[in-house]
C-alpha cells in the first residue's frame, strides 16, 4: 500500500483534479513552471488550503484526523520562512516538537546533527548566512519526525555545496522509512536526487513517472515552452534549457 | 539569567507593594497596620492602609499586569513589536461605556461601581461587534483592522458625549477619569476587575504554543497543527478582556502594554511564549511605581497616573519607531 494516496484533489482556480501516490522511502519531485500549482498542491495535501478530494495517509482519510495528530505525520516547509524574533537555532529546531507537545532533547539534538547546525545551536537565526539558515529550517522539520515531509524549494537560494547537502539530507530521511516531496525548479538536481517526478502545468498534473520518462525534451518542452537539453547518463545528470 | 527573571520580578513586585503601602502623607508602620485591618481592629492606621492604600496598590498591580501580559500576547500574535493592546478597540469601548454613565447617570444604584461596570459592558459590546465584523474565519490581521475601525467609531461617539456634556463638572469628571488613575477606588472595584483578569490571562497563557509557533509565520504555525484562526481568537478575546476591564476600572493607562514586553524580550531570549509572565509582573511593577511617584506630588496639583505613563512611554515609542525604521529600510 502506498504511504499516501491523493485522490482528485482540487482547489478552486489553482489546482484541478490532482491524483498521486507517494510510496514509503521515496523522494518525489514536483516540477513545472512558475504558477504550475506545486506550492498549492503541497498546501492542499496538508489541508491548509480548502479544497475537494481526498488525501489518505496509510489508508486513513486525513479530513478525519485532528490537526495536531496530522501535524505529527506530515510536516510542511514553505518556500519563504522568516523568524520575526531573534530566536536561537536551538529554539527554532525545538519548534519541530510543537505538534508532539514535548521537547525531546534526544530528537532535537539528532535533528541538529543531521542538518549540521549543532555548532551554532546557541546563535540567533537572523545572524546566520542563507545556507546555514536553510539547514536550520530543515532541522526543524527533521525534529518533527513526520512520516511525510513536504518541502517547497529548499535549495532555491543556496550555493552548489549547500544544495547537495540539503538534497542528501532529504534523501536520507526518505530512505529511513519516510517519504519526501520536494517542489523544485532545478531539474538537474531533481534528476539526481528524486526517485520519481510529477510534472505540473496550469494547476494540473501532466505526468507522474520515473525520472527517465519525465525528463526528456518531448515531455518538457511543451510545458516549459523552451527546448530542453537532457543528458541523464552524464554524472551528474544535466537538464538545461537550450 | 532567564531562570531567575520571574522570581526576581516577583521580589521587586513585593518590595514595590510594601513601598506603596507605606507611601502617603501619614507615616506609619505598614505590617502592624495591615495586621490590625485584617484582624478587624479598625485603628486609624489600619483604616488608611486597608481602605485607601491597599485597594489602590492592588488595582495598580492588577491593571499593570493586565496591560503587560496583553501587550506581550498581542505583539506575539501579530509578530510586531510596535503593537499596543489598545489597538483592538476594547479600551475605547470601555471608555465610551463609562462616559455614558457620566452623561446619563446610568446605574446610579450601583454607586461607585457604576463606572467600571458600564465600562465592562462597553468593552464587551465592542468585542461582540468586533467578532461579528471580522467573521468566523478571520486571520489576526483582519481582526486588528476591524478593531481599529471599531475603536475609531467608539472614539467618535465619545467625542459626541463630550461635546454634549450636560454640565462642565460632568465633563471635567469624565476627562479626568479618562486620563487614567487608580486613586479613590475601593476594594469592590477589584471584584469587577479580578474575574475578567483571571479569565483573560488564562486564555492567553493557554495559547503559549501558538505564540511560539507563529513566530515562523502563520503558514508554519498552521502546518504544525496550531490552528491560527481558532486559537488566535482566544488571544484577541483574552486581550480584550484584560484591556477592557482595566480601562473600565482605571481609565486609560497607556504605553505599558507596548513598552514593557519590548524591554523584557531580550531577557527571555526573544521567546514569545515565555514573555507573558514576566511582562505581567513587570507591568504590575511599572504601574505601581508610577502610582507611587504620582502620590509624591502635591495633592492640589494631582498628576494622573495615565498621564505619567504616557509622558514616559510616548518618547520611548518614538525611539522604538526610530530604531525599528532601520529594519524596514
Amino acid at each position: 500500500m502506498a504511504l499516501m494516496s491523493i485522490e482528485n484533489l482540487s482547489v478552486e482556480r489553482r489546482l484541478a483534479d490532482a491524483s498521486l501516490e507517494i510510496d514509503e522511502g521515496e523522494v518525489l519531485g514536483l516540477i513545472g513552471p512558475n504558477g504550475a500549482g506545486k506550492s498549492t498542491l503541497l498546501s492542499a495535501i496538508t489541508g491548509l488550503v480548502a479544497g475537494s478530494g481526498r488525501v489518505l495517509l496509510r489508508g486513513e482519510d486525513l479530513q478525519r484526523v485532528d490537526s495536531l495528530q496530522k501535524a505529527r505525520q506530515i510536516a510542511l516547509q514553505p518556500q519563504f520562512i522568516e523568524s520575526v524574533w531573534a530566536l536561537s537555532v536551538h529554539d527554532i529546531v525545538s519548534m519541530g516538537r510543537l505538534p508532539w507537545g514535548d521537547s525531546d532533547q534526544a530528537v532535537i539534538q539528532a535533528a541538529m546533527a543531521q542538518a549540521k547546525v549543532t555548532p551554532f545551536a546557541g546563535r540567533h537565526v537572523n545572524e546566520l548566512s542563507g545556507g546555514e539558515r536553510a539547514r536550520v529550517w530543515l532541522a526543524r522539520v527533521l525534529a518533527n519526525q513526520p512520516l511525510l515531509m513536504l518541502v517547497d524549494e529548499p535549495v532555491a537560494n543556496l550555493d552548489i555545496h549547500y544544495q547537495q547537502e540539503v538534497m542528501q539530507i532529504l534523501r536520507d530521511y526518505a530512505r529511513a522509512g519516510h517519504a519526501v516531496v520536494i517542489a523544485i525548479h532545478d531539474l538537474s538536481l531533481a534528476a539526481r536526487y528524486c526517485d520519481r517526478l510529477c510534472l505540473m502545468d496550469g494547476g494540473r498534473i501532466v505526468k507522474t513517472d520515473t525520472v527517465d520518462a519525465v525528463l526528456n525534451d518531448a515531455t518538457l518542452s511543451p510545458v516549459f515552452k523552451v527546448e530542453v537539453y537532457v543528458d541523464l547518463d552524464n554524472n551528474p545528470p544535466v537538464v538545461l534549457a537550450r | 539569567m532567564e531562570r531567575y527573571l520571574n522570581p526576581l520580578l516577583l521580589l521587586v513586585a513585593v518590595v514595590a507593594t510594601m513601598l506603596s503601602l507605606a507611601s502617603g502623607t501619614l507615616e506609619l508602620d505598614v505590617i502592624p497596620a495591615l495586621g490590625d485591618w485584617f484582624s478587624g481592629s479598625l485603628t486609624p492606621q489600619a483604616l488608611i492602609v486597608g481602605e485607601i492604600r491597599l485597594p489602590r496598590t492592588l488595582l495598580a498591580l492588577v491593571v499593570g499586569a493586565a496591560m503587560g501580559m496583553s501587550g506581550a500576547a498581542l505583539q506575539g500574535l501579530l509578530r510586531n513589536p510596535l503593537v499596543d493592546p489598545g489597538l483592538i478597540g476594547a479600551s475605547q469601548g470601555a471608555a465610551l461605556g463609562a462616559a455614558l454613565v457620566f452623561y446619563f447617570n446610568l446605574f446610579s444604584g450601583l454607586g461607585a461601581l457604576a463606572t467600571p461596570i458600564a465600562g465592562l459592558i462597553g468593552a464587551a459590546l465592542t468585542l461582540f461587534i468586533l467578532m461579528g465584523l471580522s467573521g468566523s474565519m478571520a486571520r489576526p490581521a483582519i481582526i486588528i483592522m476591524a478593531g481599529l475601525a471599531i475603536s475609531t467609531l467608539a472614539s467618535a461617539l465619545l467625542a459626541v458625549v463630550l461635546n454634549f456634556a450636560p454640565n462642565p463638572y460632568a465633563m471635567q469628571e469624565l476627562v479626568f477619569w479618562l486620563l487614567g488613575s487608580v486613586s479613590n477606588r475601593g476594594l469592590d472595584n477589584l471584584a469587577v476587575l479580578l474575574p475578567a483578569f483571571a479569565l483573560g490571562s488564562f486564555m492567553l497563557l493557554a495559547q503559549r504554543r501558538l505564540l511560539l509557533g507563529i513566530s515562523l509565520g502563520e503558514q508554519v504555525a498552521d502546518s504544525m497543527g496550531l490552528e491560527v484562526t481558532r486559537r488566535g481568537r482566544y488571544i484577541v478575546l483574552g486581550t480584550a478582556l484584560l484591556v477592557g476591564s482595566s480601562v473600565a476600572v482605571a481609565g486609560n493607562i497607556g504605553f505599558v502594554g507596548l513598552v514593557v514586553p519590548h524591554l523584557l524580550r531580550p531577557l527571555v531570549r526573544y521567546r514569545p511564549d515565555r514573555l507573558l509572565l514576566p511582562s505581567a509582573l513587570a507591568g504590575a511593577i511599572v504601574v505601581l511605581l508610577a502610582d507611587i511617584l504620582v502620590r509624591q506630588l502635591p495633592p492640589e496639583r494631582e498628576l494622573k497616573l495615565g498621564v505619567l505613563t504616557a509622558l514616559v512611554g510616548a518618547p520611548f515609542f518614538v525611539w522604538l519607531v526610530w530604531k525599528e525604521r532601520q529594519r524596514w529600510l
